[in-house]
């Protein structure tokens, strides 16, 4: 007996590991699988995991965020690190926070790792080390996918991963997480003779007195100028279009004015400049310089690159880049052509694109319309359009707010993970989106906390917006719902629609165009012209029933929404505090009485008491408060005319009561006995 | 035009009585009736103001003199004034008798209508304000009371604007005016006298400073601006010139002149204002076409200020005629300023309102101008009445020293360092938590001071508060650290929690006001239930009173052992009933004695209601929620006295209320009487027994609870004598029936009464108010203003798109070569449409 005990466990034992090496060797199932452990990826982890969910997190390479051990090349993060604001409030802190992820550890913030404003690179994947240790998240490393495709089975449809090892993962929900890394290329005559940004040296004495020609003009490109400024001797920057300042645009993917030094330079005429040309039209070519014959018999030959156009190059078909002559040139045509001289090197910084090699055709998600398509076409809830259960996580899924919001960013992307982890347990789980059940008395307070302290709206503009149930005396407060999915409202987040209508609160800034954002009359402060407000603001929109996908695609240009029943303006303000009892929130409660088709004032108790007795019912702040006993007192009454009030009604009745027959008289015996010793008035 | 007609005639004879009267008395002799003129006239039915003079004293010549000088005014009013001379023939009764010596006579329709007292009519101008007033003594009323003036209100509303006459002294210039404008204006505006007090105090005027006073009220169209705490007022407009007939006369004209007119002319071109006001300042707003709505709404704020002082004018700009430039806003013209006009530029409509009221002050001096003012602005501005006195008070910063700010950091050591700990969880933006707050720290103070005088440490109470717009996590109850939070997260603000050690949140559900939740603190301090082991903690347990002159309710359970089933109920329900009610448990061998001493069945629970000479016994309850219900229902007044405070817990009930109003005892006698009438519903509640049942019988003190009066104003449309008993709150219906004025209230009578509104043979009195609560105030509607902002601009838009195209081109043109960029703008013109390949993606 004594020695068949072991026998038996070692025969469970083996009979594991045989199990557990099996699933090692072909596949391993997770209901959620999420592919990459950058930012993004790990933040859908946390959601996960403390939704006790059966997932994994599959990344390739050893640690998490490796994008940021080599980008930005130039090793600092622009987005801003704001450890003081005066405020104890971590949702409103979050606000001036672009780099930590959202969790329940109050500490877990990027500020631990780092407290410089525009933090080093290395600090991120530092954090989020951290991150993922502290929140005990289940990352495997080192396993790079290759192939991903989709299997329709009874059980519904599968996504089969399979790695390097040909190693298959099976997952019911596959969550891309990927970012974007593959470098964006454009093809021209001469494309090759560029460096990319990937590669090129970061030392800036590698460019001394060079001439460079850098292509795009977006952050890489402005980062990369900004390096070699001091050295180079010129610095030009070509793109199609012309420049476009975050502060001006407010979206954080234009330039952004920490990397903007070459605009001084060009603007002060200082041998730097930008152009603006189509990149397939451009041809870059090689010219041998006219080399002289030094004294020691030695050629020197130093190659040039020179710009063409499509256009200027003789017999296309043969010519080959490096041989061209003079006519092959615009200064041939044209002698003042701004880019005639020749540069020591081109640098293309174009950005990158999303990589859809991996993805079978069964599983590919399309090309998204704007972005040159480099971006994978999602759903308003960022699921693969044609995809089902694969969903698009963090810069990836940038397309459906490109160039308008921070959907590709950090400090954007970390709410839209949480956004689709809740549809995710709605449609899954059946556990309906959270929200806050209110009276209707306590709307305005509710609005007005969240449009002074929600992150998550204030950074994701216009993309994930509060929704607001009606209904009645009641409502239901949502919070961050992607708006575009304003019509699927009911399936996506589990709360239906009542015939109360509903209310969605979206920060939004102005539509305006050409607004001088440095002059005169760029913000107001009247609130009833709050419609004309240039700066993020608040902007509430009141419809009776859902908009339907019709409405929402033919929705006026620039709106975030379909024209809604009534829209209410709260003015732009400068500190971003929208709690003036004058301007923000007589406005907004009488506009929010008109939603609700009823009187939202407050009241003291005595006037409830007048309306409760006149009335059959009184205001709604009476009944939500004066009649459930909860009256507000008007402090400013004297003691002395409270106290009177609470003495006088009990002296009238001492002593008058008559015989109560329901009472037999020990009663009267008790009283009298306990009075004769306490004086009680019995 | 036959109003205008009608207004020109009535200014002729407003002018001529202001103007004329004291040269004509000079020129026309009195009229000395003989006795068969005076049967003659007063037969015919004519209005005559007859002196019968028996003897000539120098008071009677005196009097005479002004009699004469009356008889010509009053003419104009279709008033005949003469004398009889009772020493040359006699005309009966007028001739004989003390009483016809010292008073003048006023006939009408063939009758003595009524008499005056010669001290009444002493001059020219109390005879003409007497007799006027005799004559419109049915379409002028008095009113004393600000509930009167309420009901007044609500009669009018929709009909006729009210015209309200504060004259400080009867007989006077003053008076005579106003009743002069009374005869001629009668029958438009419903004109009020009131007596000073309550009323003007509403006027928010002191009685000591103000001389008489007329206010107009617009009743008649509804005002935008209801915003004063309720809608049933009417806007009013107060006449800033001395009390004259003229005066009087060109402020009601004014009354009528369009609020804003609008004019696509330069003001220079304007015409000054012609008759009927010619005498009044215009001032002139300029609108652009963009902005029209809201210039139109700025000029209608703007107007209903300058009401009664200017015309306003908005000129709009887009006009060509208009030549003003742009710099200037305003422009004003004065009446003795010839034509002159003049520009400014100003930045708020106050501004505007001193170019007027300045003046204005300069020649009335008046005390009170200057707060009424602010007052009315601030009233336009909030129409909240919390949110109101919040803003009103903002320049005072709240002294927190009394009470400890709570946060994320120091919660757990705060609430560990007191037996009781109350939290105030509070949003700074939200107006009553604001309010609240400063009765909280009024009850902390309160608290401080008799901690201080008692130095009792084990009691101490902790009054702290969280700012829930910093403190969102502790507000949220997220713990931070090791320890749970002991309480639910909070999402109504403000809320009150009691916190203790080791024991989970009480929320403190009643008044937030400084003597409830003063008083629910010093209730909730003893254990609930009390765990009484001594006969000395017996009687200290129904002896205790926690707050001085405070007769607190007491449960008290006792039963046979700690572990008898019912116990833990009791305990639950104690719990519960903490800070509203005292309880104390009873248990083992002193709850047998006590029970045997007072011949009781254990277990049981005894309810020792405040107002009650007995207890009532309760059986035992197996659940909680049981015991409480019945705890509840026994500490219930049968005829509760109403208050601000208890309403809510008596309406709760459902029933029809039987209320008693009885005014505020001025002597003993009255109280006397007061409580005699309660006594009587009382009998009547005894008395009546099921038939009583659908019924609270109830009293309404009007002194303590002044409230009470408007409410008696609003239910029967005016202000009835007291006692007045009403019957409201039917569940089957919303009619309000009085019982009869003139009868006794008598419990037999009563029952009769309520019999007879059950028989629906009683008429109703008035109705209760409608359910629905509208919003008071539109909203503003930006999506109109959009609309039209969009439709405005629609084209300069268009254009704009065409030159930003043109910009863009250019700058290619600047930098790169000119056929290339046009090429690439053809091929792809709309920007969109050729996404650009920078981004830091």
């Amino acid at each position: 007996m004594d020695s068949s005990l072991p026998c038996f466990l070692l025969f469970i034992l083996i009979g594991c590991l045989k199990c557990s090496s099996e699933n090692e060797n072909n596949t391993r199932h997770h209901d959620y699988c999420v592919l990459g452990a950058g930012p993004a990826g790990l933040q859908m982890g946390y959601f996960l995991s403390k939704a006790k969910r059966d997932y994994v997190i599959l990344e390739r390479n050893s640690g998490p965020g490796s994008f940021f051990n080599k980008y930005p090349r130039h090793r600092k993060l622009i987005s801003i690190n704001k450890i003081h604001t005066g405020r104890q409030n971590p949702e409103f802190n979050l606000r001036h926070d672009w780099n930590s992820l959202l969790s329940d550890k109050p500490d877990l913030l990027f500020k631990r790792v780092s407290n410089e404003f525009y933090p080093p690179a290395d600090a991120y994947p530092l954090y989020l080390s951290m991150f993922v240790e502290e929140l005990g998240l289940k990352v495997r490393y080192g396993v790079d996918i290759g192939r991903i495709r989709a299997v329709q089975s009874d059980t519904g449809r599968r996504y089969i991963l399979t790695d390097q090892h040909t190693s298959d993962y099976t997952c019911s929900v596959l969550l891309v997480a990927t970012g974007l890394w593959v470098p964006q290329k454009i093809e021209f005559v001469g494309s090759d003779l560029v460096e990319g940004y990937e590669s090129i040296s970061t030392n800036p004495e590698d460019y001394k007195n060079q001439a460079i020609l850098i292509l795009g003009k977006g952050n890489s490109a402005f980062e990369t100028a900004q390096s070699i400024l001091e050295k180079a001797s010129h610095v030009h920057m070509l793109s199609p279009s012309p420049v476009r300042l975050a502060w001006q645009t407010h979206y954080v993917g234009d330039l952004r004015a920490v990397n903007n030094d070459l605009l001084d330079t060009y603007q002060l005429k200082s041998l730097d400049g930008l152009v603006e040309a189509r990149l397939e039209k451009i041809v870059i070519v090689q010219r041998k310089e006219q080399a002289k014959k030094r004294s020691d018999g030695k050629k020197k030959e130093k190659k040039k690159l020179y710009l063409s156009l499509n256009k200027y190059i003789q017999n296309q078909e043969e010519k080959n880049s490096s041989e061209v002559t003079g006519e092959d040139l615009p200064s041939f045509y044209s002698d003042n052509f701004s880019m005639r001289k020749p540069y020591d090197r081109v640098i293309r910084c174009l950005g990158f694109k999303f990589n859809f090699s991996v993805f079978d055709s069964s599983a590919c998600p399309p090309h998204s319309d704007n972005a040159k398509g480099r971006l994978p076409g999602v759903t308003a809830w960022y699921e693969g359009t044609g995809t089902p259960g694969l969903f698009v996580l963090g810069t990836a899924a940038h397309s459906r707010d490109y160039r308008t919001s921070a959907g590709g960013f950090i400090h954007g992307f970390r709410y839209t993970a949480r956004a689709v982890h809740r549809v995710l347990e709605q449609r899954y789980h059946n556990n309906r989106w959270p929200s806050t059940k209110l009276l209707t008395t306590q709307l305005l307070s509710w609005v007005l906390k969240r449009i002074g302290e929600a992150s998550g709206p204030y950074q994701m503009f216009e993309v994930l917006a509060d929704v607001i149930l009606l209904r009645g005396s009641q409502c239901e407060y949502v919070e961050e719902f992607p708006i575009q999915a304003l019509p699927q409202f009911s399936s996506l987040s589990g709360h239906e629609i009542s015939n109360h209508g509903l209310i969605v609160v979206v920060l939004q800034y102005g539509k305006k165009k050409n607004v001088d954002y440095l002059g005169r009359n760029r913000a107001h402060s009247d609130w009833s012209k709050a419609n004309e407000s240039n700066f993020l603001h608040p902007v509430l929109y009141y419809y009776d029933k859902l908009p339907t996908e019709e409405e929402m695609k033919l929705r006026p240009k620039g709106w975030a929404l379909p024209r809604p029943k009534a829209i209410h303006h709260i003015v732009e303000d400068f500190l971003t505090e929208w709690d003036g009892p004058v301007s923000h929130i007589q406005p907004l409660r009488r506009f929010l009485e008109h939603c609700v088709k009823t009187d939202l004032r407050n009241f003291y108790a005595e006037s409830c008491f007048r309306f409760s007795l006149t009335y059959r019912k009184p205001p709604l702040f009476c009944q939500q408060g004066y009649l459930k006993q909860q009256g507000v007192v008007d402090s400013s009454q004297l003691w002395q005319h409270f106290d009177d009030a609470g003495l006088m009604p009990s002296e009238h009745d001492s002593g008058t009561s008559g015989e109560d027959s329901a009472f037999p008289n020990y009663l009267a015996q008790a009283g009298a006995s306990v009075s004769s010793g306490l004086k009680l008035d019995f | 035009m036959s109003s205008m007609m009608w207004t020109c005639f009535a200014v002729f004879l407003l002018w001529m009585r202001s103007g004329g009267c004291t040269e004509k008395a000079n020129t026309s002799d009195l009229i000395e009736y003989t006795a068969a003129d005076f049967i003659d006239k007063l037969q015919s039915g004519k209005t005559m103001f007859v002196y019968f003079q028996h003897q000539v004293t120098p008071t009677i010549s005196l009097f005479l003199a002004e009699l004469e000088m009356s008889a010509d005014a009053l003419q104009d009013y279709g008033v005949m004034v003469g004398k009889v001379n009772c020493n040359k023939e006699q005309v009966q009764p007028y001739c004989t008798g003390e009483r016809a010596l010292h008073t003048a006579f006023l006939f009408r329709a063939g009758k003595e209508f009524s008499g005056f007292d010669l001290d009444t009519v002493f001059d020219v101008n109390s005879i003409v304000a007497e007799v006027l007033f005799a004559i419109l003594r049915e379409e002028i009323r008095y009113v004393h009371t600000d509930a009167d003036l309420l009901a007044m209100e609500k009669t009018a509303r929709g009909k006729k604007d009210i015209v309200l006459g504060y004259v400080r002294s009867l007989g006077t210039q003053e008076h005579r005016s106003m009743m002069a404008t009374a005869y001629v204006y009668g029958s438009k505006y419903q004109f009020i006298l009131i007596t000073g007090g309550p009323v003007l105090e509403h006027l928010g005027v002191d009685e000591r400073s103000v001389s008489s006073q007329v206010w107009f009220l617009h009743c008649r169209v509804r005002s935008v601006f209801t915003t004063q705490t309720s809608s049933e007022r009417c806007h009013l407009t107060r006449m800033r010139k001395p009390l004259t007939t003229l005066n009087l006369h060109s402020f009601l004209q004014l009354m009528e002149a369009p609020l804003v007119s609008e004019v696509y002319d330069d003001p220079s071109s304007v015409q000054a204002p012609h008759f009927p006001y010619q005498q009044t300042p215009q001032v002139f707003l300029f609108s652009r076409p963009a902005t029209e709505h809201l210039d139109r709404d700025t000029a209608t704020t703007l107007a209903w200020r300058l009401r009664g002082l200017a015309l306003l004018m908005l000129v709009h700009r887009q006009s060509p005629a208009v030549k003003t430039p742009d710099e200037y806003n305003v422009a004003y013209r004065l009446p003795e300023k010839s034509l002159e006009l003049k520009y400014l530029t100003l930045h708020d409509l106050d501004e505007v309102l001193e170019l007027f009221t300045y003046q204005e002050k300069e020649e009335e001096e008046e005390k009170y101008d200057a707060y009424d003012e602010e007052n009315d602005a601030i009233f336009e501005l909030l129409d909240d009445e919390i949110a109101l006195s919040v803003y009103e008070n903002r320049g005072n910063m709240l002294d927190m020293d009394s009470i400890t700010q709570l946060t994320s950091e120091n919660f757990h050591a705060a609430v560990a360092q007191s037996s009781l700990t109350v939290v105030l969880f509070y949003l700074k933006w939200d107006a009553v938590s604001e309010a609240v707050l400063g009765s909280f720290i009024e009850v902390a103070e309160k608290l401080a001071d008799e901690q201080e005088s008692k130095a009792d440490v084990d009691s101490t109470v902790q009054m702290c508060a969280v700012n829930c717009v910093e403190w969102t996590d502790l507000c949220a109850a997220q713990s931070g650290g090791s320890l749970p939070i002991p309480f639910q997260p909070i999402t109504a603000f403000p809320s009150v929690l009691l916190l203790r050690p080791q024991e989970s949140a009480q929320h403190y559900k009643g008044m937030l006001g400084t003597q409830a939740l003063h008083r629910f603190i010093l209730m909730s301090r003893p254990a609930s239930p009390a765990l009484l082991s001594t006969q000395e903690e017996v009687i200290s347990f129904l002896q205790e009173v926690p707050l001085p002159g405070y007769k607190p309710d007491r449960v008290l359970g006792v039963f046979e052992t700690q572990t008898h089933t019912g116990v833990s109920p009791f305990t639950e329900a104690a719990k519960s009933l903490r800070g509203e009610v005292l309880t104390g448990l009873l248990t083992d061998g002193l709850a047998e004695k006590w029970a045997a001493e007072h011949t009781v069945d254990l277990p049981a629970v005894f309810v020792f209601p405040s107002w009650r000479t007995h207890p009532a016994t309760l059986s035992v309850s197996t659940s909680a929620e049981g015991l409480l219900t019945h705890i509840n229902a026994a500490l219930l007044h049968p005829l509760p006295e109403l208050t601000v405070e208890n309403l809510p817990s008596f309406l709760s009930l459902g029933k029809a209320l039987l209320i008693l109003f009885v005014g505020e005892e001025e002597d003993e006698i009255g109280q006397r009487q007061n409580q005699a009438l309660v006594e009587e519903m009382r009998g009547l509640v005894e008395s009546g027994g099921w038939r009583m049942e659908p019924y609270l019988a109830c009293w309404i003190h009007l002194g303590r609870t002044p409230a009470g009066m408007s409410v008696l104003g609003l239910y029967l449309n005016s202000m009835p004598p007291l006692p007045a008993l009403v019957l409201t709150h039917l569940p089957s219906g919303d009619e309000i029936y009085q019982y009869p004025q003139n009868t006794p209230i008598m419990a037999s009578s009563v029952l009769q009464w309520l019999q007879r509104i059950e028989d629906s043979t009683e008429t109703p009195a008035g109705t209760l108010g409608e359910n629905s609560w509208p919003p008071a105030v539109d909203f503003h509607d930006f999506l109109k203003i959009m609309d039209t902002q969009e439709a405005d601009s629609h084209t300069p838009e268009e254009e704009e798109e065409e030159e930003e195209v043109d910009e863009e081109e250019a700058n290619m043109e600047e930098d790169l070569v000119v056929e290339e960029e046009t090429d690439s703008s053809s091929s792809s013109p709309a920007p969109d449409n050729n996404p650009n390949t920078h981004s830091e993606l």
